[in-house]
């Protein structure tokens, strides 16, 4: 991380709000985030992750609140805003009919380079995200949703912006063009000091990525630190077991209450949060035992986002589909 | 400005890239030209009747290539919308009526395009224009100022519903004042009198007036003030309701 130019990349916010009707879908966000950080912003879909980096990229109003973009105030300064941040948003902007040249080209003299300068940024631009040997007469709209993803990345960096916002980046794309989006945010994150501000629903790209988790919850911030913070608070070690039904982990859940006080059941598991797990496990079994449930599985496991993300929001983010499970939406009845 | 430039030629490239898009149109026109001209042209030879019969039908083939022509600037920004790509450039510095006013010149550039083909067919096929080459240029800027008015409705409709149907539906609904007027035949040999009122409440009809008073008798004084009045007033409270409806389209998406 470094700062090469002095230049503000910080992003804050103050009792953010934003109502759509009844729905608060932004409720209270406050929000410190130093330049030069990656930081990821996690949530399932609804949670108001799209709503806040709209507000925060001027092309929303907050109803109330205030928030600054690399020092300018949002709502009184968009174009200073805009002019610092790089915006690719989880539905991709482009215009069907234009070639990738035409559209880096045209974003990039909209931001105020001359048009001989634009033509060498659109040519670096293309190489950078491994577009430069499509056929340059293809337009945008017979891109793949991959290409087309990386060439909406290109057009949010045509004029180098300090703030890089990216809403969910990788959703919908497959697993080597998610690890090439998350190289390259790495290296825009070292080489050029850039901030940037991800919304992501998958744990394993804020863990991956993240200087700074934040996680949000019906429009709120619910959690925010380091991954490992985060990840320490809900325990050092986990384990899991494996239960024939629910009803058995519901059981099971009463049983192993005195050896196991910090747990989570999740459908047909639970997860017990200790210090030092292999010490527990004999009495967790005779306890088990005891009340005659049959365990199909234990795991040790170190704790991971999702049970940062299952104590604080009391719902699983991403749900795994047991075969034979009958099924079950994400988030569905939890304790803890 | 420049970044004006660079949405027109942005826009104006798309078009050519899809003529389909404006194919249609002018084919209506000219089939107007063609069909009432060949048609009804025996009209002219009623006592009275000042002028030639394709001087007389040619504005209606004008207006309705305008009308027509301005529907594409709400097509546009909807499918800019729609793709959004309207959003991508709301997040350049550009000014924000940039971003609206680009499409809606560029419409209005294909739309005089249109209008001055239509005029061509028209000296092919015989037309002598009364008040001569600067009335010829002033029908042109009739009928750029009538399309303004209606790429204005159009953006207006367009930025409000963001549904692509709806802005078409709203435009078309505009095609009955090409007809409620003194549309195929002088007023003198309109008998109805709900055509009549209709005739007289309709802002088309004084721009029938003063395009067939350049085209048919010459320098018109009173008929192209009024046209021209109508038109400006007309494009100046439709470009408002545009402004408007864009404020809250470039805030509230």
């Amino acid at each position: 991380m470094s700062n090469p130019d002095g230049a503000d990349r910080s992003i804050s916010a103050e009792a953010l709000r934003r109502d759509f009707g009844q729905l608060h879908a932004v409720d209270g966000v406050d929000l410190e985030i130093p330049g030069g950080q990656i930081f990821g912003f996690l949530g399932p879909n609804g949670a108001g992750k799209s709503t806040l980096v709209r507000i925060l990229t001027t092309i929303l109003n907050a109803t109330s609140g205030r928030a600054t973009v690399a020092g300018y105030d949002v709502a009184r300064q968009g174009g200073k805003v805009r002019e610092a941040i790089g915006v690719a948003l989880q539905d991709v902007g482009l215009d069907p009919l234009m070639t990738a040249r035409e559209l880096l080209m045209l974003q990039t003299q909209l931001f105020g380079t001359p048009r001989d300068e634009a033509r060498k940024t659109a040519e670096r631009l293309l190489v950078t995200v491994g577009l430069d040997d499509v056929d340059p007469k293809k337009r945008a709209g017979a891109y793949s949703g991959g290409m087309k993803r990386r060439l909406d990345l290109a057009l949010a960096l045509v004029h180098d912006p300090r703030i890089l916002f990216l809403d969910e980046p990788t959703t919908g794309l497959d697993p080597a063009s998610r690890m090439a989006i998350w190289e390259e945010v790495r290296r825009l994150n070292d080489d050029f000091g850039m901030t940037i501000f991800l919304t992501t629903q998958y744990l394993e790209e804020a863990d991956r990525l993240a200087d700074q988790v934040a996680i949000i919850s019906k429009g709120r911030i619910v959690a925010q630190g380091t991954p490992g913070d985060l990840k320490r608070e809900v325990g050092s070690e986990v384990v899991e077991l494996q239960f024939g039904s629910r009803e058995d982990a519901g059981r099971a859940y009463d049983a192993v209450a005195r050896v196991a006080p910090e747990r989570q059941a999740a459908n047909r598991e639970l997860r017990l949060y200790f210090g030092r797990a292999a010490e527990n496990v004999p009495e967790l079994v005779r306890a088990l035992d005891g009340a005659g449930i049959r365990l199909q599985g234990l795991t040790i496991e170190q704790p991971s986002l999702d049970d940062v993300f299952l104590r604080v929001t009391g719902e699983a983010l991403e749900h795994e589909v047991d075969e034979g499970a009958d099924d079950v939406p994400a988030g569905a009845e939890v304790r803890s | 400005m420049n970044d004006t430039l660079l949405l027109i030629g942005r826009s104006l490239r798309n078009t050519l890239r899809e003529p389909a898009t404006v194919l249609p149109n002018i084919a209506i026109s000219v089939f107007f030209l063609f069909v009432y001209n060949s048609g009804l042209s025996s009209v002219a030879e009623l006592p009275g009747f000042q002028g030639t019969y394709l001087g007389f039908i040619l504005p209606v083939a004008i207006v309705s290539a305008a009308v027509g022509g301005a529907g594409l600037a709400g097509q546009t920004l909807i499918k800019d919308i729609d793709n959004g790509y309207f959003t991508k450039l709301l997040l350049t510095p550009t000014r924000r009526l940039s971003v609206i006013w680009g499409p809606m010149i560029a419409s209005a550039i294909v739309l005089t395009a249109q209008v001055v083909l239509v005029m061509l067919i028209a000296l092919a096929l015989g037309l002598k224009v009364a008040a001569g080459p600067a009335g010829f240029a002033l029908v042109v800027v009739l009928a750029f100022l009538w399309g303004m008015a209606f790429a204005g409705y159009a953006a207006f409709m367009a930025l409000k519903t963001k549904n692509a149907a709806a802005a078409q539906a709203a435009t078309f609904a505009f095609f009955p004042l090409i007809f409620l007027s003194y549309t195929f035949v002088p007023k003198e040999y309109v008998t109805a009198g709900w055509l009549k009122v209709a005739a007289t409440i309709n802002p088309t009809t004084y721009v029938f007036d003063s395009m067939r008073s350049l085209l048919n008798t010459g320098w018109d004084w009173k008929a192209i003030t009024v046209g021209l009045l109508v038109t400006f007033g007309f494009a100046t409270v439709t470009g408002i309701m545009a402004l408007w409806a864009a404020r809250g389209a470039t805030k509230m998406s």
